[in-house]
């Protein structure tokens, strides 16, 4: 009896300090050849300055992005696209989704830099919550690319590849506009305003860029917001929840349009258009002429169909594709590519990758979906 | 077999979670190519869920006297809320932003304690209210838009402590010293027990059982500094994780050690009983809700510390998140039982089960799913050993004051 307790417990002892001795970190000084290498890769980045310097990486290196949730279209096509096309480029990917929780999303991102990540593409859930995660990130060497929204108020981001956000608020405005003059007669019309999250950045631009065509047009009487609620903040939906936009579509129709028309809403994205058009068509109204955003597979039917009268693509392939590309220039050791917007994201200026997005009006449904057979096949 | 159980102190079955949280590091450090036990893994494991763990130390009092509180998150926001917007727009200096954010948990918690102890509304009425009352507050100061924080904060949330002193130890030095520290703490806590069950005709515990339970202790925190302390230079045990740390020391004595303690068990697990003995249940009441709502506050300084910006969704369900840490470390649903440090090790198990499964790539649409499965296997497997008439395992666990009533 007592021999086996002696045996167990030097057995605990050898197993303690076997993990004690086998793992954990090791200090700068110690003589492996990882720490050695990370010190020179250091002393490089402090003697020259830190913009000018980027060490590139292996074939097969480690590629995490982090997406904010598969919740909507766009978001399960990022995943889909960035685990095929990173494996095809030869990367090793760890793609994750953070289920709108900021908490998680920090989480997975530490993980990924223990999982030896090279490059980290961020889709934030709040772009502004992930400042010390990111310098971490960046303490540890790894490039980071925000992806679709911009990253603020942290020192740790490279560049950020999205769609011109002020430009898409301007096309939707403008499909609005040819819209409502297409389908409603003569001015003046009826309109209201939606917003997006306010916790996305891009949200607020979207909204800016849709102002700077409407609000002329609002101040000389053509379009009129009978609820006249015209702040972004009056008019945002947290969370882009759609049924938050229903509900308060459900009350400006009540409180505003009982003796009225509406003509056209203006919406930041699909899931809204469709809920603010169910909204008109749960209070007897016409449809009016909605705008939205991603080309959604039902937006896409719905403008098809004419029920929604536009929507923009922001064809996710390309923003991969773009990601992808910066990716290959890091590991070739070039560095960020050149571009010429900056934005200051609250601490440093941030390069821009800015890609152009598309009207989707049933007039040209078929051409711009022409290399995408998926959505192609709706248009029937 | 005898031998073991005079070192650990009693019954064997009491460490389960701790056994189970050992092997849980072991098992994923062997899966993810030993990407776990590393000085940055552990160093992010404690920051990223102090904010958690300290929820949980309040939540399970406010279980233990049979109550529940779903308004933590939502105060927890608020208070961050109130801090960043304060910090920004009044430019006071960050520590007074951090006191009025300390303040309102404060306030916030009066207000569910008045509803609850004075007017006797159920708990989980009077903090779903709260729950609704705050989360819309954040959305109404905030208009739903993020707002930057102190650069100070940052210290709370993802900070270390300073580097000093020799370089040859070959870590940092103020982990080291707070190794040092907690083994000596522990060692001298022990000989003084042993030094005064010497006089006691019961339960001596034999002297080399003592040595050897010191010596396995020194070795544990001996490793646990070396993880942390030998990480990058400038990072060491993290700021959050020694706030923990402290606030676990002083609960931990609050609930075993003191009057209030007592009576935060007493209510619980017999209320009628309790006020015919001259406790005051009221004011115990009163002041388990008040003390869950300063930890929310805590736990919102250190998010927002770490997150360098408070969010209109911030806390959103971080309640559920410690209820699970509470019930896990064998809480009971009744109310009367349960322990602080059982109920770290059940935050921690969640935890190390997020990373672990983090780790090896997993998302979180599954790891939610385990999630569920491991506090529902935790619990059913407390009530049956209960039902079966055998001791609580987990209950127990550290000599609990359930283990205390069974002895008397």
């Amino acid at each position: 009896m007592k021999k086996r307790t002696l045996l167990s417990m030097a057995m605990v002892a050898t197993m303690a300090l076997a993990t004690f001795t086998g793992c954990g970190g090791s200090r700068e000084g110690a003589a492996t050849t990882d720490t050695a290498a990370e010190t020179t890769e250091e002393a490089e980045t402090t003697e020259a300055p830190a913009e000018e310097s980027f060490p590139g990486f292996e074939d097969g290196a480690t590629i995490g992005v982090s997406l904010p949730w598969l919740g909507t279209q766009n978001w399960k096509e990022a995943e889909e696209m960035f685990t095929a096309q990173l494996e095809e480029a030869g990367y090793k990917p760890i793609v994750q989704a953070a289920d709108q929780k900021v908490t998680q999303q920090q989480q997975q991102i530490e993980s990924m830099i223990e999982n030896g990540a090279k490059v980290i593409v961020v889709g934030p859930v709040d772009g502004s919550q992930l400042g010390a995660v990111l310098e971490q990130a960046k303490e540890a060497g790894v490039y980071v690319i925000g992806y679709d929204r911009l990253l603020e108020n942290t020192s740790g981001v490279d560049g950020v590849v999205q769609f011109g956000s002020v430009k898409t608020g301007e096309l939707q405005a403008q499909a609005l506009l040819q819209g409502l003059e297409e389908k409603k007669g003569e001015a003046p019309y009826n309109i209201e305003l939606f917003g997006g999250g306010p916790a996305d950045p891009n949200a607020p631009n979207f909204f800016t860029g849709a102002m700077s065509v409407l609000q002329p047009k609002i101040d000389d009487g053509t379009l009129v917001v009978v609820s006249g609620q015209t702040d972004f903040t009056q008019c945002a939906t947290v969370d882009w929840d759609n049924a938050k936009a229903q509900s308060r579509m459900d009350s400006l129709l009540a409180g505003n349009y009982s003796d009225k028309e509406i003509d056209g809403v203006l919406s930041p994205n699909d899931g809204i258009a469709r809920a603010i058009i169910t909204s008109c068509e749960n209070a007897g109204q016409e449809i009016p002429v909605v705008s939205g955003l991603d080309a959604e597979n039902e937006s896409v039917e719905w403008v098809w169909s004419g029920r929604q009268y536009s929507t923009v693509a922001k064809p996710t392939n390309d923003l991969v594709a773009k990601t992808i590309e910066i990716i290959d220039s890091l590991k070739a050791g070039n560095g960020m590519p050149a571009t010429d917007v900056e934005v200051d994201n609250g601490v440093k200026n941030v390069r821009i990758y800015e890609l152009p997005p598309v009207v989707v009006t049933k007039d040209n449904a078929k051409e711009v979906f022409a290399n995408d057979p998926s959505r192609l096949e709706l248009l029937k | 077999m005898k031998y073991i159980k005079q070192v650990l102190g009693g019954d064997l079955r009491q460490y389960t979670m701790v056994v189970a949280l050992g092997l849980l590091i072991l098992i994923f450090n062997v899966i993810s190519d030993g990407r776990m036990l590393t000085s940055s893994n552990f160093q992010n494991l404690l920051s990223g869920n102090a904010y958690v763990l300290v929820l949980a130390l309040g939540m399970l009092m406010v279980i233990v006297i049979g109550q529940i509180d779903l308004s933590v998150g939502s105060v927890a926001g608020f208070a961050g809320m109130v801090m960043a917007l304060v910090a920004k727009n009044y430019n006071v200096p960050w520590w007074v932003a951090v006191l009025i954010a300390l303040a309102i948990g404060i306030l916030a918690g009066a207000w569910h304690g008045f509803f609850l102890s004075q007017l006797g509304i159920p708990g989980f009425i009077t903090t779903l209210g709260g729950m609704m009352i705050f989360r819309g507050g954040v959305i109404w100061i905030s208009r739903s838009i993020s707002v930057p924080a102190p650069e100070e904060l940052k210290w709370f949330g993802a900070g270390y402590l300073p580097e000093w002193g020799p370089s040859f130890t070959g870590m940092n030095n103020s982990t080291l010293v707070l190794g040092l520290i907690g083994i000596v703490c522990f060692a001298v806590g022990q000989i003084r027990k042993y030094n005064r069950s010497k006089n006691s005709p019961v339960g001596v515990t034999p002297l080399w059982a003592v040595v050897t339970r010191i010596a396995l202790m020194t070795v544990l925190i001996g490793y646990f500094t070396y993880l942390f302390g030998s990480g990058r230079v400038g990072t060491s045990f993290p700021v959050p994780g020694l706030i923990l740390l402290l606030l676990t020391i002083i609960y931990h004595i609050i609930t075993q050690r003191t009057k209030f303690g007592r009576h935060v068990y007493a209510v619980g697990g017999n209320k009628a009983a309790a006020a015919l003995s001259g406790v005051n249940v009221k004011r115990t009441y009163f002041l388990t809700m008040m003390n869950m709502s300063f930890l929310a506050a805590v736990a919102g300084i250190l998010f927002v510390g770490r997150s360098t910006a408070a969010g209109p969704a911030d806390g959103t369900s971080w309640e559920m998140d410690a209820i699970a840490s509470v019930f896990i470390g064998g809480a009971a649903v009744s109310g009367g039982v349960g322990t602080i440090l059982a109920t770290i090790v059940g935050g921690m198990v969640m935890a190390v089960l997020n990373n672990g499964l983090m780790l090896m790539g997993v998302g979180a649409d599954k790891t939610q799913v385990i999630k569920g499965f491991v506090l529902l296997a935790a619990v059913a497997f407390d009530v049956y050993n209960k039902k079966t008439g055998k001791a609580s395992i987990i209950g127990r666990l550290f000599g609990g004051n359930e283990a205390k009533k069974t002895t008397k």
